[in-house]
């Protein structure tokens, strides 16, 4: 066979067979659950890092009231 | 469909609003009163660079929102613009930091540079900025010249890595401790940058894949380093593709695998089958011209705005140089007018330059539209094609909305000539590409 990576003369997998018979609807609404899934995801490793983001600066230092931050 | 333009705006405001906050809050994140020195300038550029940075990211993601409503060819634009000065403010935070804790330590640069690196986060931010800096120099023009864009891209996807990096000592910064609100909402700009990115950059894709099972049915010769690819899938009209779009294709072979290249459908997409017309111009896509039957096809898209439903006028002049006809001849075919309201203007150095010529003839005369070829030299009056020739051509040029794909060369002087004759922005429709 040639160097295609993927052979699609290969028997295809049951997974994939599901993309043939899928309803247009029903993968709609599963791309919708999946962006919403991601982006609630995302909202709660966001606010996860927000909150246990550290108090004090470690890359701070005071002098003469002034902070430098690398 | 929204114009174009108020997406465009809306967004623009946004984000330097949003960069007016972050530098606002690098001047007084350090206390007030502000004092003006080096530890000043590391916190405002420091701000700025993460902030343009998370814009750069979703200005790359590839969000439908985006790609329709600003455009392909601006964002690049954006893009362009905006990266060289993130990655200066990048390197001017790092020396101003390392400058800034020297003075307040009174230790010499290299012991500052010691000590900052021991510090968290700041091996991992300084990797990122080293790969950031590399970037900037491949995207150089001089340097980007003698590279191929599949180096170059390649390259170019590091600047995830480069940016999630640099993240990690973000939220310890003195900008934002003390604040939590601050942590939490610049937390979540990158956390949903990523997730832009994933959702639409690599999650689309696979899934567009799986579900249309694209893959590479025939590679036919068209002209001279010309040749067009056809692919054939399940379920492509819910990919709702128009005529005039373009996608990014990766073609799954072991050695085309890595690039992701933007071209147009050179023919109106139909439920099973997809069609592109591919010009060599350089190493990797001439080894596209060997992608063998059966080749799968992971396609980002469809993008692209140049279609029928920019039309406001009643009839449309068609503009193509070069490989630009391609986008111009799904149209010429699918645009939905009447023959005789429709002109294309083909434009080649010479005859066998003129791609898919004997399909053009063939819808014209199908259908009654008028395509006009433009070939020799372009200090040829016959091939010249200013407003006012092109005004000959057609007759009324202000009745059309003219859409155009050429050279960058070619596309800027037609683009100028209309302008400075007054022909109105919003009736001019391009895409612009370039490697």
């Amino acid at each position: 066979m040639s160097d295609a990576a993927l052979d699609y003369r290969r028997r295809i997998p049951r997974i994939a067979r599901l993309s043939v018979t899928a309803s247009p609807t029903l993968i709609r609404w599963t791309l919708r659950i999946v962006t919403v899934m991601l982006f609630g995801t995302a909202t709660a490793i966001g606010v996860n890092l927000g909150i246990g983001a550290p108090e004090v600066s470690p890359t701070s230092v005071v002098n003469h009231d002034r902070v430098a931050s690398p | 469909m929204r114009p174009r333009g108020h997406t465009a705006t809306t967004l623009l405001v946004l984000v330097c609003l949003g960069a007016g906050l972050a530098v606002l809050q690098g001047f007084v994140g350090g206390g007030l009163p502000i004092h003006f020195g080096a530890s000043l300038v590391a916190q405002v550029s420091g701000m700025a660079a993460g902030y343009g940075a998370a814009v750069m990211l979703i200005l790359m993601s590839r969000a439908p929102w985006l790609e329709h409503g600003v455009g392909a060819h601006r964002l690049v634009r954006w893009h362009a613009w905006g990266a060289p000065p993130v990655i200066i403010l990048t390197v001017v935070h790092a020396v101003a930091a390392v400058v800034a804790w020297a003075l307040a330590k009174s230790i010499d640069l290299v012991a500052a540079i010691k000590g900052v690196l021991d510090l968290p986060g700041l091996i991992t931010a300084l990797i990122g900025t080293v790969i950031l800096v590399l970037i900037g120099v491949a995207s150089l023009r001089a340097v980007r010249r003698r590279i191929s864009y599949e180096r170059w891209h390649l390259l170019h996807l590091l600047t995830y890595l480069a940016v999630g990096l640099g993240f990690a000592h973000q939220l310890a910064g003195p900008d934002l401790v003390g604040r939590r609100w601050l942590q939490i909402a610049w937390a979540l700009l990158y956390c949903y940058a990523f997730a832009l990115v994933l959702r639409w950059r690599v999650f689309q894709p696979a899934f567009q894949l799986w579900r249309h099972r694209l893959r590479v049915e025939d590679v036919r010769h068209e002209a001279k380093d010309v040749m067009s690819v056809v692919m054939s899938g399940q379920h492509l009209d819910e990919l709702r593709a128009e005529p005039g779009q373009f996608f990014r294709w990766r073609f799954l072979t072991r050695r085309t695998w890595r690039s992701a290249y933007p071209f147009s459908l050179s023919a109106p997409p139909t439920r099973h089958g997809l069609r592109i017309t591919i010009k060599a111009q350089g190493d990797g896509t001439r080894q596209l011209f060997d992608i063998p039957s059966g080749t799968l096809v992971f396609a980002e898209g469809p993008y692209g705005v140049i279609t029928r439903r920019r039309r406001r006028r009643p009839r449309v002049l068609l503009i193509a140089g070069g490989v630009g006809i391609t986008p111009m001849r799904s149209l010429f075919e699918g645009i939905g007018l009447p023959g005789k309201d429709i002109t294309l203007v083909y434009r080649a150095s010479r005859e066998q330059d003129l791609v898919l010529k004997h399909e053009l003839d063939e819808i014209a005369e199908r259908s009654g539209a008028r395509v006009v070829y433009l070939v020799g030299p372009s200090s040829d009056a016959a091939n010249d094609m200013s407003a006012h020739a092109l005004n000959r051509i057609v007759g009324d040029l202000g009745d059309h909305d003219v859409y155009l794909c050429a050279s960058p060369r070619l596309a800027s002087r037609v683009r100028d000539s209309l302008m400075d004759d007054g022909f109105p922005r919003h009736q001019l429709h391009e895409e612009r590409f370039s490697f």
